[in-house]
């Protein structure tokens, strides 16, 4: 049963990231932010630790590909950025406790790289001229903020979904 | 044997960058369709976004409903006092249409650059990642939408159409930072006064203002003109609105000016576009033609 759920809830996920933008604020306390909420990356994440590593690593490869097709046009950024901080991470819990606080410290870390490298690439490829400093308090300070709160929330059920998954791959 | 272990993952970086490098030349190249692989996860990716974006409108229907209603007496009062005029343009427009009909009947001249088919479209996605302003819209080459139609709103002109898929398309927005995406564009003055023309080039972020550059140094540009497309760049119909002039500079070196234009249509909140189908041919893509124009 959760087998079948899972490439539904990736998917879930991966679309309705598009429309929360859409309920997300453009100025907060008259200054101009732009949210970013990573559902899907915090998923791949959560599915890296408490399910199985390669199989997160090729969720990470597979959304990346369909994230690079469908929202961006520029193959190639996401297909490697997700499966690769998917690894990194797997490789940093090894050595750390998976408690409530140092997962959602680990997420936000994860998110932060991921807007520096999206972020020196697109500057590479000149699809932003963005400075650096409004990148910082623009972008990263909100985008951080909105995926604090998103972790909190989505975290337990999804460390539940995902614990029952690997229950489920073992059994058989 | 760690050490092999170490070799093989070291290749599969490398290989993995080599890859990356690869895709990101491929996909920044100017195509002119996409791969059979893209348009079709598009299109897949783009039905079930369709699906989930219909509860989410009425959501959002909602909750703009409930705003509006703060401003109902205020606005109802503006509202009022335009209507007054509206009555009076109505007979002015109806009369110069005929007009118009009617000396081009004289002159026997049928087509203008002003004539275009609109396609009706709705978003149903946007980019996640807000870097580059990209919409995703529920008409695609099926509904006659092709490559480097404009796409407006009731408001005026927000943007291009960037690629299409057999039942999606996705829209470049005015705001994003493409060196390629120029328009040719006309400021309208007085009735007596002719039209300054100049091309739209580039966004400026902070204040959130079109660029309008090449404009005669010796034009009179004054703030509170308003914009249209020309229609000489080949791609666009003539007279979509685009805009009003905020402010106006020289440029560096004095050659010209540079005047600041605030888009019509709110560049953020779309929900409903149209896409616009110029009635005149076009010249061919080589050399003049303003989307394809390099830097």
């Amino acid at each position: 049963m959760k087998k079948l759920l899972l490439p539904l809830l990736f998917l879930f996920l991966f679309v309705f990231e598009s429309i929360f933008i859409e309920f997300l604020p453009l100025k907060m306390f008259g200054n101009e932010v732009i949210f970013v909420p990573r559902l899907l990356l915090i998923a791949i994440l959560f599915f890296t630790i408490f399910g199985d590593v390669k199989q997160g690593i090729l969720t990470g490869f597979i959304m990346g590909l369909l994230f690079d097709v469908v929202y961006t046009g520029i193959l190639g950024i996401y297909l490697v950025l997700f499966p690769l901080i998917a690894f990194l991470v797997s490789k940093i819990m090894k050595a750390l406790q998976a408690n409530a606080v140092i997962l959602t410290f680990v997420s936000l870390v994860a998110i932060t790289l991921l807007e520096f490298a999206v972020y020196e690439m697109n500057y590479l490829i000149k699809i932003t001229n963005m400075e650096f400093s409004a990148f910082l308090e623009k972008r990263l300070l909100p985008t951080l903020i909105l995926n604090l709160l998103v972790t909190i929330i989505i975290g337990y059920p999804l460390k539940r979904f995902f614990e029952k998954y690997k229950k489920e791959i073992i059994k058989e | 044997m760690p050490q092999f272990f170490l070799n093989k993952r070291l290749i599969i970086l490398l290989v993995s960058i080599i890859i990356l490098v690869a895709l990101i030349g491929f996909s920044l190249r100017d195509r002119e369709q996409l791969t059979w692989p893209e348009q079709f996860l598009k299109d897949t990716t783009g039905f079930v976004q369709q699906i989930l974006a219909v509860p989410t409108g009425y959501l959002t229907d909602f909750f703009e409903n409930v705003r509006g209603l703060l401003d109902t007496y205020e606005e109802n009062k503006e509202l009022k006092k335009r209507l007054d005029e509206l009555a009076r343009l109505e007979v002015e427009v109806q009369m110069l249409a005929k007009e118009n009909g009617e000396l081009r009947e004289i002159l026997d001249k049928k087509d203008s650059l002003r004539d275009f088919q609109s396609i009706q479209a709705t978003v149903i996605a946007r980019n996640a990642d807000r870097w580059e302003e990209l919409l995703i819209i529920n008409k695609g080459k099926t509904n006659g939408v092709e490559k480097n139609m404009a796409v407006i709103t009731a408001n005026g002109l927000i943007g291009k159409v960037k690629s299409t898929q057999q039942f999606t398309s996705t829209i470049q927005l005015l705001s994003s930072m493409d060196p390629t995406n120029r328009i040719s564009a006309e400021i309208l003055r007085g009735e007596d006064e002719e039209s300054i023309y100049g091309t739209i080039e580039g966004y400026d972020e902070k204040r959130g203002l079109l660029k309008l550059k090449r404009i005669p140094f010796d034009a009179k540009v004054k703030k509170g003109q308003k914009v249209v497309t020309s229609g000489m760049g080949g791609i666009f119909p003539a007279g979509l609105p685009i805009g009003e002039v905020v402010d106006v500079e020289p440029d560096e070196f004095g050659l010209n000016q540079t005047a600041y234009v605030k888009p019509g249509a709110n560049l953020y909140d779309i929900k409903n576009v149209i896409v616009v189908k110029r009635g005149m041919i076009k010249p061919d893509a080589g050399g003049n033609a303003e989307e394809e124009e390099e830097e």
